[in-house]
């Protein structure tokens, strides 16, 4: 029942927007009306969602998607994740915050009425082309054709809570460029006044925030699942969404350079239809099994033809209208030696290159398996040896950049800043020094404090330090940068630095990590509702009254008869300490311990750029 | 200084093994390295990359030895040769291209 409602507001929805965009060209509607149907399409769109969710958290077997990727016991919360968990559902979902944003989009005031009338059609016609897609290739509410009571299980490297919320975090990053892809089109065609580049930098910062926030919790979830000790594979999933991250900081940053100039208009729209493409491809990627990757969850290829398909009608659309349709009169850029401008050019052109090579590097494998039917493979040294050494230029800049003047090839207080600079780089090579010396960690440190100090210097040297909101918004530039410092020492230390301790253990036995010893208490077997458990119970730092408690072990799921491992991690504000269980041999256990310094610094630091991401969406 | 250590560095057989498997793939996984796995055949290739390391075979002849047996798809950073060309050589192309159109945009706006 539940499904045939899913269904027929699905089609319902998809059918709204045909008559929509039919009827631009044949009636001519009142603003009110449009907007009211736009909105009943969301509503109705969200209503065929959410009866695919209550058909997951019922159990509802009769559903052919439910059967296939549902359990009548598990958790409910992942019944209700599982919705995502597999090809069509997550379509779905992506159809679902293609019309949400749709829906608040109709909102917005202050902005010319035929303008957002075009953008909404615009977003109508990609409803349609993911509709049709969802009900003819991908359609999650087939009817199950036998009868049975129960289902066939969620993959278990999916049932955690950190995975149940990141699908549908991460597609509002992606999908949210879909407004933005509408209103750059919109501006292309109608191109009036520079209105439009405002509301298109509010929506690009809402979307870069939640795809910030999705990767995030992606690669904390890799932290702590997969059980390798790292948070970032340059797995090609992971590409994939860096790359229209990336992309979509480019174009956060150009459209704070709007003031007229009708280059850098070009280059927002071309960077707003690129986003979304890269959006589309990465979905594409992800869900044609093309890939192999850690985060593998992906159907049929033939599915994938048809992604690809849309894929090269939105991409192909887009830059053709770019191409006819290209703003006029091209204002030269003021790009004196240093000024704000040629900084923002210089981050643009890195962060593209980054981009592309990122993109090279994650498709490079299949060009090679078609052309030469070879399989080779482009993994985390190719990019580490590429990508990084490419953005250090940006880094350095960034941390002076937001207060170069826009005109004059002035910097203030100049000398405090190579002062500084100097001392930082001696105190750096002092430190590193009593570590081991290492090129990349000394690099990473010195960029990290540099992008921090100067950004504190930038702040009180340049402005009058006031508490309030206003002042929060000013400083807001630095404080973003500030974040990535310090996100940047944690992604330095926490892989340059890291330390591996191996041992061989009895229950009872007694080893040190860091100077403080860890007891092994014992080995408990448990089963829980869906999944039985293997833990190893450590005590550490015993000879202190407070010794803290860690478990690592692995779990086995009987229903897809997978195990997984499940980290044990103590985490401290400078370190976390991460216990790995081995296999036991020989009566004993191999346990691997792990010291990673200042991973937290990493979350921290892209806690602050979420953060600086919405008080930016409130600053015109 | 820096010699010193560079040459503690040489010493160190667990450092040099841990760093050639790092980027080595593991065959049997989803995209993990040896280094980082503990399925079989990982450690089956860590023993013999320590071992070769141990008889002085140098990195290159392991990483030969290995690409015979497996193929190219065992190394994580690809080979520099004819065939991946165009992947080492593109973001340096790009660059390059970068810096011509900030040059060129400069070059016309000198006051």
């Amino acid at each position: 029942m539940s499904s045939l409602v899913g269904f027929l507001s699905l089609v319902f929805a998809i059918g709204i927007n045909f008559y929509l965009f039919l009827s631009r060209y044949i009636f001519k509607f009142k603003k009110q009306k449009f907007n009211l149907f736009i909105r009943l399409s969301s509503l109705l769109t969200l209503l065929s969602f959410f009866s695919l969710m209550y058909a997951y958290v019922v159990s509802d077997f009769s559903n052919y998607n439910v059967f296939q990727n549902s359990h009548s016991n598990k958790p409910l919360i992942y019944k209700i994740s599982g919705t995502w968990g597999n090809h069509e559902g997550s379509m779905l979902l992506w159809l679902s915050i293609l019309s949400i944003f749709s829906f608040f989009f109709s909102f917005t005031k202050n902005i010319d009425e035929s303008f957002q009338r075009l953008t909404l059609i615009i977003q109508s016609l990609l409803h349609i082309l993911f509709g049709l897609f969802i009900v003819f290739t991908s359609n999650p509410f087939l009817v199950n054709s036998i009868l049975v009571n129960e289902g066939l299980g969620l993959n278990p490297i999916l049932q955690d809570p950190g995975l149940a919320v990141h699908p549908p975090i991460l597609y509002a990053g992606y999908v949210g460029y879909s407004i933005v892809f509408s209103i750059a089109i919109a501006g292309l065609f109608q191109n009036t006044d520079d209105e439009w580049l405002y509301v298109a930098k509010k929506w690009s910062l809402i979307s870069w925030t939640f795809l910030t926030g999705g990767i995030a919790l992606g690669s904390y979830w890799a932290y702590y699942e997969l059980g390798w000790g790292g948070w970032w594979f340059w797995d090609p999933v992971e590409n994939i969404s860096l790359m229209p991250w990336i992309a979509g900081l480019a174009l956060v940053h150009s459209l704070m350079m709007v003031r007229g100039e009708q280059a850098i208009k070009k280059w927002i729209v071309f960077l707003s239809i690129l986003c979304f493409s890269l959006s589309v491809f990465g979905t594409f990627l992800v869900r044609s099994g093309i890939l192999t990757s850690v985060h593998s969850f992906a159907a049929d290829a033939s599915r994938g033809i048809f992604i690809l398909l849309i894929f090269f009608i939105v991409t192909g659309f887009g830059f053709l209208v770019f191409l006819l349709k290209e703003p006029k009169k091209s204002n030269a850029l003021n790009l004196l030696f240093i000024n704000k401008v040629s900084a923002l050019v210089i981050n643009n052109i890195l962060m593209i290159i980054a981009t592309l090579t990122i993109l090279l590097g994650t498709i490079y494998p299949i060009i090679i398996e078609v052309l030469y039917n070879k399989r080779i493979s482009v993994g985390g040294p190719y990019f580490n040896s590429t990508v990084i050494p490419i953005m250090i230029p940006g880094f350095l800049l960034m941390s002076v950049a937001p207060i170069l003047s826009w005109q004059t090839n002035k910097i203030n207080n100049s000398k405090k800043y190579v002062l500084a600079f100097i001392v930082l780089s001696v105190l750096v090579l002092i430190q590193s020094y009593f570590l081991d010396f290492n090129t990349w960690g000394f690099v990473g440190l010195l960029l990290g404090f540099w992008i921090i100090l100067a950004s504190i210097i930038a702040i009180f040297s340049s402005y009058k330090i006031k508490i309030n909101i206003k002042f929060f918004k000013i400083i807001n530039p630095h404080v973003a940068h500030i974040g990535v410092g310090i996100a940047i020492i944690g992604i330095t230390c926490s892989s340059i630095f890291q330390n591996e301790l191996d041992f061989n253990l009895n229950e009872g036995d007694k080893f040190i990590v860091n100077g403080k010893t860890v007891l092994f208490e014992k080995i408990e077997t448990t089963n829980e509702i869906n999944f039985q458990s293997l833990r190893g119970k450590f005590l550490f730092d015993i000879e202190k009254n407070r010794s803290k408690e860690i478990e690592a072990g692995k779990n086995y799921y009987p229903v897809s008869k997978m195990i997984t491992s499940e980290a044990g991690i103590l985490h401290q504000w400078n370190k976390d300490i991460y216990f790995i269980l081995g296999d036991q041999k020989n009566n004993e256990w191999f346990v691997k311990v792990l010291i990673n310094p200042f991973v937290s610094f990493i979350w921290l630091g892209v806690i602050i750029m979420m953060y600086s991401g919405l008080i930016a969406v409130s600053r015109r | 200084m820096f010699f010193t250590f560079k040459i503690f560095a040489i010493e160190n057989i667990d450092e040099r093994v841990k760093k050639l498997t790092l980027e080595l793939r593991c065959m049997t996984c989803q995209n993990q390295s040896i280094y980082d796995s503990d399925a079989e055949f990982s450690n089956d290739i860590k023993k013999i990359v320590k071992n070769k390391l141990k008889a002085g075979e140098s990195e290159q002849d392991i990483k030969k030895f290995l690409v015979e047996r497996y193929g190219e798809y065992i190394l994580f950073r690809p080979l520099m040769n004819y065939n991946n060309i165009f992947l080492w050589s593109f973001p340096f192309i790009l660059l390059i291209i970068g810096l011509f159109f900030v040059l060129i945009r400069s070059k016309g706006n000198k006051v």
